[in-house]
């Protein structure tokens, strides 16, 4: 007797995550959150809404944000990942990012907050990127409305936003 | 969900599994796809993963003469950053910085955006004002080129046959330094995130006076495809954007809602999106 087919065609995958290589065996349809959290066991990046609308799965991809929960995991191949435990640094202390919005209150319950970090990391490295060799043309920092439209996909429910533009506001000030 | 890959490297790769492939279809930035297979258990179809290919023509952003050629893997965000696109082509700068979360943005493709066929696909609503070309590949490594008025046959549909992929589209540069009126307005029911309502793109190049010698205008999420208001860029054709009459708006605005056949949903009425869509039509002259 014929037995049904399963799919369950599997990828071997590497990249670096935090900097660190890592490689792994996964499904083609796995999403890099789910590799990230289940096979990699960091468990700071969130699953929220897994359809791309909150952003607490939030990760970084050579530098720039996006939504882990609708990334392919086998795309993944080559990349350079950060999540929010590779934010921190070895010593256990917290990156600017964190530090500021601790500084501000800017956390209550804290589901979104690891995504919300790395989206503000993401708009601190594109910021870098842009001014880099710009010499005079280099652009001041964002107004709060680029904050807010940068921030745009991510959702938060307990804070109202008005803390985290304002720990934000306050990391580009410092860069200057 | 669960489904077959495969992931060509290089154009041969490509072409070759499409000529192999019975029952495909093609995945690049998934933020739309994945949506859809995730309702699914097992899907009968292997997915042509692009994300991996590297071919210049497919990724690349190149000015060409007589225009720019837009591979149909660049992403919202690279066009957002593209210097040439802000400068010539504002309409599509702004659809695509107008598009979805900055999340969303870093991986989404323009080539996504036109072949999902979505009434209210944002970047393909300014291609459509920008009077873009669609230049497709054949399993046989023909390539065949097709202007964006004709590339949409229905909600969700495109003239794209089975063994054909979108390569890249090229935007027309009529001439370099044109002064330019170009823009693209997108209402709906909140700021982010946001499938319009009705949306509306418009390029308009100017001479020294401000008379207006070429006027591409297009709508969104107002009728069944994107739509090219081609009666309505005729009608200001030769008018003055700073004088021209409060008569001459109406009539416009009232030839771009003759493109229009919405439906009601979720997000607004018909009713609604004709109005909206007639008081916007006007306001590009504001």
């Amino acid at each position: 007797m014929k037995k049904k087919q399963k799919i369950a065609q599997r990828h071997k995958i590497s990249f670096k995550l935090n900097s660190k290589d890592v490689s792994c065996d996964v499904k083609a349809s796995a999403v890099l959150m789910d590799v990230i959290r289940d096979v990699l066991e960091l468990k700071g990046t969130k699953p929220g809404c897994r359809e791309g609308e909150c952003g607490a799965c939030t990760v970084l991809i050579n530098g720039s944000p996006i939504n882990s929960c609708l990334f392919l995991a086998i795309n993944a191949e080559g990349k350079k990942i950060t999540t929010i435990e590779g934010l921190t640094k070895e010593d256990g202390s917290l990156d600017i990012v964190q530090h500021e919005l601790v500084q501000h209150g800017a956390v209550q319950c804290g589901f979104c907050t690891s995504g919300m970090a790395m989206s503000i990391k993401g708009l601190m490295n594109q910021h870098e990127k842009s001014n880099r060799g710009a010499g005079k043309n280099k652009k001041g920092q964002p107004s709060r409305e680029e904050i807010k439209k940068h921030l745009e996909g991510n959702l938060c429910r307990c804070t109202g936003y008005v803390k985290i533009i304002d720990a934000t506001e306050k990391l580009f000030v410092k860069e200057k | 969900m669960d489904f077959k890959i495969t992931s060509p490297k290089n154009k041969a790769g490509l072409l070759k599994a499409m000529q192999e492939g019975k029952n495909f279809r093609f995945g690049a930035g998934y933020t739309d796809l994945l949506m859809e297979l995730k309702k699914q258990e097992e899907t009968s179809f292997t997915i042509i993963n692009l994300a991996q290919l590297n071919d210049k023509t497919f990724t690349e952003i190149n000015t060409i003469s007589g225009g720019l050629r837009i591979g149909s893997l660049a992403t919202a965000a690279e066009i957002v950053n593209d210097k040439f696109i802000t400068q010539h082509f504002p309409a599509l700068q702004e659809a695509a910085h107008s598009l979805a979360s900055s999340q969303i943005r870093e991986v989404a493709t323009i080539g996504g955006n036109l072949c999902t066929a979505s009434p209210s696909g944002d970047m393909a609503c300014a291609l459509m004002a920008l009077e873009a070309q669609c230049e497709i590949l054949s399993a046989n490594g023909k390539t065949r080129t097709v202007p964006i008025s004709g590339f949409f046959t229905g909600p969700r549909k495109t003239v794209l046959q089975k063994k054909e992929v979108l390569r890249s589209v090229l935007v027309p540069l009529l001439e370099k330094n044109r002064k330019l009126h170009s823009g693209f307005i997108k209402v709906g029911t909140r700021r982010s995130m946001e499938c319009s309502v009705v949306s509306l793109a418009y390029h308009i190049h100017l001479d020294r006076n401000d008379s207006i010698v070429h006027a591409g205008v297009a709508i969104g999420a107002s009728a069944p495809t994107i739509r090219f208001a081609k009666t309505a860029c005729d009608l200001i054709s030769g008018n003055n954007l700073k004088t021209i009459s409060q008569k001459d708006k109406e009539e416009f605005a009232a030839k771009v809602v003759s493109y229009a056949s919405p439906i009601t949903d979720i997000r607004a009425t018909a009713w609604y999106r004709k109005e909206v869509l007639f008081n916007i039509s006007k306001s590009i002259f504001e």
